[in-house]
């Protein structure tokens, strides 16, 4: 067998080929991805206003900390009118607040109120209420 | 027309749209068969050759004229088809070399190939050659680009590049024989 001399034998193609008409389409595609989108549409990069959005977040968060500051200071506020319209306007009898008082509570109670016989003595005696008291 | 003149058309949007034209026109055949020669499927180069394209549109700013605007072009589209082989074989966990051979081992199923027996055995024995060594004898032999001007795209001496084709002939001579 012969040897095999790449210069002695007929050229040799790739033997790649292309669909139909595909240089025409090529042409086409290209001019539409690169010559329109640059005269016909103003590209606004991203990457340019990078610190525009920056600005942007830190000011949300700004925003968003004062305002949620300020929601909190509503809250208490809410509260404060909450207990004074439950002071004000609660239809609890004094007979649910037996019924809710244990006898810790009513100890507690005692404690802060500083009760005591003499008191108590003294209080009854320059009330005029104490047979309401009594009956109650 | 000179080539500086021509660039100058490149850049005035007001000449822009034809001096595209004509250079889409001079170089999408001849790079075409460039970046199919590295890269092998049809559908991979289309993708390579719009994104060479894009390439050499967006940085024509950039060209500094210190190279011909033919071996820049190509500079890029063959730099575009490695970067992309590359990829392409590391997203199918394999090495360029590897993903090369299953392309040309499925060679005649590829609508987009009417070669015949020796052609594939041709593209067989280049497989057996080192990286450089391939993209040297495919544009000597397939495309038949000057030594001086694969010089300047490869970056590469004359003298290397001439032993390196020598080289591969001896190889591919080699392997045709004994396959």
């Amino acid at each position: 067998m012969n040897e095999f001399k790449i210069n002695n034998e007929n050229k040799i193609t790739s033997g790649f080929t292309t669909p139909e008409g595909y240089f025409d389409d090529f042409s086409i595609d290209t001019n539409n991805r690169i010559i329109l989108p640059k005269s016909r549409i103003k590209v606004i990069s991203i990457n340019t206003k990078r610190w525009v959005t920056s600005v942007a977040a830190v000011l949300i968060i700004a925003f968003s900390i004062t305002f949620f500051t300020k929601m909190e200071v509503n809250n208490s506020d809410d509260n404060v009118l909450m207990e004074n319209y439950i002071t004000n306007n609660s239809e609890i009898s004094q007979y649910d607040l037996i019924t809710l008082l244990d006898k810790k509570d009513i100890e507690n109670l005692s404690v802060e109120l500083n009760l005591n016989d003499t008191k108590m003595d003294e209080e009854f005696a320059n009330t005029n209420e104490i047979e309401y008291y009594l009956t109650e | 027309m000179e080539e500086k003149e021509f660039i100058l058309q490149l850049l005035n949007p007001k000449t822009q749209n034809n001096a595209f034209q004509k250079l889409l026109s001079d170089y999408k055949r001849p790079l075409y068969n460039h970046i199919r020669n590295i890269v092998l499927d049809h559908d991979d180069t289309n993708d390579v050759l719009q994104n060479t394209f894009i390439k050499v549109f967006q940085n024509l700013n950039n060209f500094k004229g210190e190279s011909k605007l033919y071996s820049w072009i190509y500079r890029i589209a063959t730099n575009e088809s490695i970067t992309f082989i590359n990829k392409k074989a590391k997203l199918n966990s394999k090495t360029s070399q590897e993903l090369k051979t299953k392309i040309i081992e499925n060679l005649e199923a590829d609508i987009h190939f009417d070669g015949n027996e020796i052609q594939i055995k041709l593209q067989k024995a280049m497989l057996t050659l080192p990286e450089k060594q391939q993209l040297v004898f495919k544009m000597r032999y397939f495309e038949e680009i000057k030594y001086e001007e694969m010089s300047t795209i490869l970056g590469t001496s004359v003298g290397a590049l001439k032993a390196s084709y020598h080289l591969a002939v001896k190889k591919i001579e080699n392997y045709m024989h004994k396959n």
